[in-house]
């Protein structure tokens, strides 16, 4: 299996805007009120931080992916020991993002249709990507995609410029302080790097010299489209408004209304919506099921998907309501992403340093 | 193994015809609202009125027979607004939708005991429209209004709808009343309709609302001191002003169109003092006066004079707000936390106290940049 590097910056891209428009924007307003978009910004910083963590340590080990590079840094077993919180993560993730998403067409749209059958839909669809052709399809999906979602969200921008009112930002920094604005910006900053899929997906391109560079771009655009979107959201509804809507970015888009003839352009916000979703899962599913098969040896990684999938479908349904997904979003930022997006990394950056010099010694 | 898969995958086939039949919803099962109206029955009940549009009655063009109304006002009681809508629901053979709702009216009655208990659901509701407008029906029912039938439409939401362009306004939104409930120091100030006798609606000023009291109505103010109040909330963009000119012995009237605010805080010694400078251009659209425009002179003193009597107007207009209703309308509050961030802090619990107290200055520059297409008046010499 291959991936381009271009398909690399869209895999990025496509898979976290669409999750941090839909789920980080309103959170943060709560945090930072007016000034969640400086929050966004220093979050991209420190996303970007993260990111380079990751790529450096995927570069060291060419063409392997996580598990492989952690058992042969760690020995079988250790190495094994110290993926199972990534593969945990991985399962229940697209299960939640099923799930919450599910939760949303049926309120907005599908109010008759119950919500285990939207996500069979979902599930199947994503089954077909994931099965057919893998990080492949994955990758050229999104090369399709991740354009169209960043048009469509620019088009969305330019519609809403009549319900602007410049004061609602001001004033700019004093309201909420240094101190908010970085704890606004620690949950984006977790997503913006994306949830350490880049320690896998790395591993697929044929020529990982302008990887660093190619990563960087995919979470700048990131950065730049989320932090866009909260500035349109706080710019149409003001800090205190917004903090109230669950779905502001989604809502703010309802608001457009020119000569009372263009109304209702949250129909296409849906459709970028259910693309960037079936994305974000289905890199997830993929991921989750191949590094299983690299954990416990299985040669073809396919096998793993009849038994993933049935077991996502049946957690997103099995998640009680809401509160259950906030309490996991706070788990997540608490203590899955520091131990698996930073701690772990970084052990893994060090010994690989040490390892390297040994063997140069070696020799 | 393969073959599993591909069976599974052609399962999927299906879907790809019958996509929308699931969540099928015609339009013919469907109730529309054009409006909803809350108020408070005479024994303080919550009453819900909604305007249901009756397709059959508004569209059809040539189709000859008698046409039924364009449209039917519903009521009902209840415990909430959702309950009272519940209990409506059950009065019709068709599914009540209010995603093309234009207009909310809210009955002087319940505005007077307090709407804040209402607002919840227009913004919570996935069905709720962010486009609708929001009136206080001054001394009458929302049913009321909807019952009168106007001119031009076929019912009377799309013509308040119209209404506030129309009379120059800038558009006031629902969902930007629900941004000025919740900010920090700006308070509410809804436009107001009333019905003559005549069962004709009219637009009739605006309503005071107090956003820390459960948004109980405060007060109203009357077309003319709206007028100036909107002016410096900016939130007007054209209105005709009319002042008599005593050295000319009559009136003179302005269209003005090009309309412009600046507010600035100033603190001295603890005391906060507020320079509003408001600024607009028009043209002479009635000259009753012994004065010729177009002798720069005589222009010179209409403007003074105009600039003078407004002046006075609006001081007399932000003393009254200040004293009688004391509630921060023009949203002084939200300059004091934008200019004076740190201090605003401070400021912020006690402003709707400290409101009243503030010193306002106002300047007023009106330039007439066009004197119409005659000199003198016509009538005088």
């Amino acid at each position: 299996m291959k991936l381009s590097e271009t398909q690399l910056v869209w895999v990025i891209a496509t898979t976290e805007i669409i999750a941090m428009i839909g789920l980080k924007i309103t959170p943060t307003i709560q945090i930072a009120k007016q000034d969640a978009w400086l929050s966004m910004l220093v979050g991209g910083i420190i996303g970007l931080a993260i990111t380079f963590l990751a790529v450096k340590l995927s570069m060291l080990h060419p063409h392997q992916t996580l598990v492989q590079y952690s058992q042969e840094l760690l020995g079988k077993w250790l190495g094994r020991l110290i993926v199972l919180p990534f593969l945990l993560a991985w399962f229940i993730l697209p299960a939640i993002l099923l799930r919450s998403f599910a939760d949303f067409i049926h309120l907005v749209l599908l109010n008759r249709t119950p919500v285990w059958l939207i996500i069979l839909l979902f599930i199947g669809l994503m089954t077909y990507l994931t099965y057919s052709s893998g990080i492949m399809g994955i990758g050229r999906y999104c090369e399709l995609v991740g354009p169209s979602i960043i048009i469509t969200l620019f088009i969305s921008f330019l519609l809403n410029v009549r319900n602007i009112k410049w004061h609602h930002i001001l004033p700019i920094y004093f309201d909420s302080g240094e101190i908010n604005i970085l704890k606004g910006s620690i949950a984006p900053a977790f997503w913006f790097s994306g949830p350490f899929v880049l320690l896998v997906i790395i591993s697929f391109i044929q020529s990982p010299k302008k990887v660093l560079a190619k990563s960087m771009l995919g979470v700048g655009i990131t950065v730049f489209m989320v932090c866009s979107s909260t500035l349109m959201v706080l710019l149409v509804f003001g800090p205190n408004l917004a903090a109230k809507l669950k779905f502001s970015y989604f809502v703010s888009v309802r608001t457009i209304d020119i000569l009372s003839f263009i109304q209702n352009a949250d129909v296409f916000i849906m459709f970028i919506w259910v693309f960037g979703v079936i994305a974000q899962s289905s890199l997830y599913i993929f991921i989750a099921c191949y590094e299983t098969a690299n954990c416990l040896k299985v040669k073809d990684w396919r096998k793993i998907i009849w038994f993933g999938i049935p077991m996502i479908f049946i957690t997103a349904i099995v998640i009680p309501d809401e509160t259950a997904i906030t309490l996991f979003d706070k788990y997540w930022t608490a203590v899955v992403y520091p131990l698996c997006g930073i701690l772990i990394p970084l052990f893994l950056l060090i010994i690989s340093y040490f390892k390297k010099k040994e063997r140069v010694k070696s020799i | 193994m393969k073959s599993t898969a591909i069976i599974f995958f052609q399962l999927l086939i299906p879907l790809l015809m019958t996509t929308g039949c699931w969540n099928l919803k015609e339009p013919d099962q469907l109730a529309f609202v054009g409006g909803n109206g809350l108020d408070l029955t005479e024994d303080g009940k919550l009453e819900a009125s909604a305007l249901l549009v009756t397709p059959s009655g508004v569209g059809g063009g040539q189709s000859g027979g008698d046409k039924k109304g364009s449209f039917h006002v519903m009521n009902a009681t209840g415990k909430n607004v959702s309950d009272a809508l519940a209990n409506m629901q059950t009065m019709i053979s068709r599914v009540v939708f209010a995603g093309h709702r234009d207009i909310f009216l809210v009955g002087q009655k319940l505005a007077e005991k307090g709407m804040g208990d209402t607002i919840d659901p227009f913004m919570r509701s996935a069905q709720s429209d962010m486009r609708a407008m929001i009136y206080v029906v001054k001394n009458g029912r929302p049913k009321d209004v909807f019952s009168s039938k106007p001119f031009f439409d076929p019912f009377i939401t799309t013509t308040l709808s119209d209404e506030q362009e129309a009379i120059g306004l800038k558009p006031y939104l629902a969902r930007e009343f629900v941004v000025d409930v919740l900010s920090d120091g700006t308070q509410p100030l809804l436009p107001a309709v009333s019905l003559n006798p005549s069962k004709q609606y009219s637009y009739s000023g605006t309503a005071i609302l107090n956003k820390d009291d459960g948004v109980k109505l405060v007060g109203f103010l009357d077309k003319k001191e709206s007028t100036y109040a909107l002016w410096i909330a900016d939130r007007i963009s054209s209105f005709i002003l009319t002042t008599f000119v005593p050295e000319g012995d009559g009136n003179i009237s302005l269209t003005i169109d090009t309309i412009g605010r600046r507010i600035k805080a100033k603190q001295i010694e603890e005391r906060i003092q507020i320079d509003v400078h408001l600024i607009g251009e028009g043209a002479i659209i009635e000259n009753n006066t012994n004065l010729d425009p177009s002798k720069r002179e005589d222009l010179l003193l209409i403007q003074e004079k105009v600039n003078q009597k407004t002046k006075k107007s609006i001081e007399q207009l932000v003393k009254k707000v200040q004293e009688e209703y004391q509630m921060d309308i023009f949203g002084f509050g939200e300059t004091v936390h934008q200019q004076y961030p740190r201090q605003w802090k401070k400021i912020k619990q006690n402003w709707p106290k400290t409101f009243p107290t503030v010193d306002v200055l106002v300047k007023v520059e009106l330039q007439c940049n066009d004197s119409g297409l005659a000199n003198s008046s016509l009538n005088r010499r």
